[in-house]
């Protein structure tokens, strides 16, 4: 057999392995390996006067228990997670409800609401950086004059209002990738049922309760699980606008584990960190997916 | 219809409203990218009254302006001469693409057509490494690539930005292959052509609005991606996303350049964008909702 006859001969046949291998190879030495590698980095720390990692047992695991900024940063991840999914759920519903409708303008508007979907997430935190800037930014200004918030206590440097800072930046950028959904899945709803409820003189709470939402009830799922997922990744918006600070009050997991690796140049327990990070969002996705019976 | 009752005027106003809240923070930063100094640290901040001024992109691509307005040449570029990081973006967000795309195609294709022991699982399997949180990932890859010789080089950073990628590429694909009837490629092998040849000259052509949009979305990811930049690179090459964060420094943030290289990081994005409408919903679900 020549070297060219052999994928001409696994082309022909019906097997799927020469199709996948490109995939399975770069996934094996992407993703399999580098796994692998984290799990045995856990075990391991870093040695600064050795300069060299050392066998540490299972003490990087041990010390999640006794650590209080993993448990801040659990804190603050969750509530990230779930006060910005809430907002994004119910704003991005709201507003696909309004933009459904084929009155003119209406196509223009739901173009112009994707283009926030493309800007890098870390610009966007700059943007809002400088809108929520004591000094000059637009946001600060208007809240300021509103009375919302005092000079002294800058929106992203004040420990109550740091966290409601950054998500409002993620839920600037992504409540339009719920209303696209969200839009899509409105679209696609059979006729019949609304008008045998306008027959029956249903409300338009109760039309919107009992029929638009369990005819949505997949579309919601698959927004929540696309969504959660990189919610509770989050990373740009804390590195950019706030790092964190100030104290723990924007520590999320994953900044956490990023800082503890490439700041503090500690490998094992940053290895740590992000395998925690992995298996929570294994774990909720995996459950949440068995749960609504999300499939692909 | 749903809120058939609310009244039609109100409703148009309402909607120009809240999307005009959306536009308005893009609106004020490119509006940012044309002030000087002087009226950025405007207080209260100038949304309309400023004098608008090229100086910031002249700055950061170190170029001059002068042929649209009078003005001294600069010297060879300012402290934030970013065009180079303007093409390390290009070459990553196109390569790190069209790898994505050729793998996730053909594993696709399989995925749609052929019926074997564990392709739910595979599937599945797919779908968990988009899970990985970014850090899980580049803490072993800081490792594996300073062992290699990949840190700091484009040929890493795209084998990254490929891998992110590949999930999306992979279900979006497979659902754009499973549009297109089984029939066809059956009736061609009774015909005796060979999956390959079914693949290259009947389905590939069949999908290419697909690839396109997965093309498009693989892109966009790979330009607006930040912790893989930031931690597998060092002096060697940026990406524009990375590089923004750069200009908040010790002395004060260079929010005219920074305002000045993100508007014209966010064009080709916006631009790309529009192509792909049709496809956007079915690629931001990763193919599992159809519009």
């Amino acid at each position: 057999m020549t070297a060219t006859a052999l994928p001409r001969r696994w082309f022909l046949s019906d097997h799927p392995l020469p199709w996948l291998a490109p995939l399975i190879a770069m996934l094996a030495v992407f993703a399999v390996y580098p796994l692998f590698y984290n799990i045995w980095l856990s075990f391991h720390e870093y040695a600064p006067f050795r300069r060299k990692l050392e066998y540490v047992g299972w003490s990087n695991w041990g010390a999640l228990f006794s650590d209080q900024r993993l448990a801040d940063s659990l804190t603050v991840t969750f509530t990230y997670f779930f006060v910005a999914l809430a907002i994004q759920l119910v704003l991005g519903m709201a507003l696909a409800l309004l933009l459904d409708s084929d009155a003119p303008g209406f196509g223009f508007l739901r173009g112009a609401l994707t283009l926030t979907l493309v800007i890098p997430p870390a610009v966007t935190g700059m943007m809002f950086l400088l809108m929520q800037d004591p000094e000059f930014g637009v946001i600060s200004y208007v809240l300021l004059n509103l009375g919302l918030i005092t000079p002294q206590t800058p929106i992203l440097a004040s420990p109550a209002t740091a966290l409601a800072g950054v998500i409002l930046a993620d839920v600037w950028q992504w409540t339009p990738f719920m209303v696209l959904i969200f839009l899509a899945g409105l679209r696609a709803l059979p006729q019949e049922p609304y008008e045998a409820a306008m027959i029956d003189g249903a409300s338009w709470w109760m039309t919107f309760r009992r029929i638009t939402l369990p005819m949505m009830s997949k579309v919601i799922a698959v927004a929540i699980l696309i969504r959660g997922i990189d919610l509770f990744r989050v990373f740009d918006y804390v590195f950019v606008m706030t790092s964190g600070g100030p104290g723990t009050a924007t520590y999320t997991l994953n900044y956490y584990a990023w800082q503890q690796t490439f700041s503090f140049i500690k490998w094992g327990y940053g290895a740590t960190l992000s395998l925690l990070t992995l298996a929570i969002i294994l774990i909720m996705a995996n459950l949440f997916i068995w749960l609504a019976k999300v499939r692909w | 219809m749903v809120g058939a009752r609310f009244p039609r005027v109100m409703r148009q106003l309402a909607a120009w409203v809240a999307v005009a809240f959306f536009a308005f923070p893009i609106f004020y930063w490119f509006t940012t990218a044309f002030k000087s100094a002087k009226d950025i640290f405007d207080k209260p901040p100038s949304v309309w009254t400023f004098t608008p001024t090229l100086r910031n992109f002249e700055e950061v691509f170190g170029i001059s302006l002068g042929f649209l307005r009078q003005q001294e040449v600069l010297p060879g570029g300012g402290n934030f001469y970013m065009a180079p990081r303007l093409w390390d973006s290009i070459v990553i967000a196109v390569l790190s693409t069209l790898l994505a795309v050729a793998i996730a195609t053909l594993a696709a294709y399989a995925l749609s057509r052929m019926r074997f022991r564990g392709r739910h699982h595979f599937v599945a399997w797919v779908l968990s490494t988009r899970m990985m949180p970014p850090v899980a990932v580049a803490i072993p890859m800081f490792f594996i690539f300073r062992d290699t010789g990949l840190m700091d080089t484009y040929q890493g950073v795209i084998l990254v930005h490929a891998l992110m990628n590949l999930p999306l590429a992979v279900l979006l694909m497979k659902s754009f292959f499973d549009d297109i009837p089984a029939e066809i490629d059956e009736s061609a092998i009774i015909d005796g052509a060979s999956r390959w040849l079914i693949f290259r000259r009947v389905v590939l052509p069949m999908a290419r609005g697909g690839i396109a949009a997965t093309a498009v979305l693989c892109f966009i990811f790979s330009w607006t991606e930040f912790l893989f930049v930031l931690t597998l690179t060092q002096t060697g090459l940026k990406t524009v996303p990375v590089v923004s964060s750069t200009f908040v420094t010790s002395t004060g943030t260079a929010w005219g350049n920074m305002a000045a290289l993100g508007a014209a990081a966010m064009i080709p994005a916006f631009i790309f964008i529009l192509l792909v409408q049709r496809h956007l919903v079915r690629g931001l679900t990763l193919g599992s909702l159809k519009q």
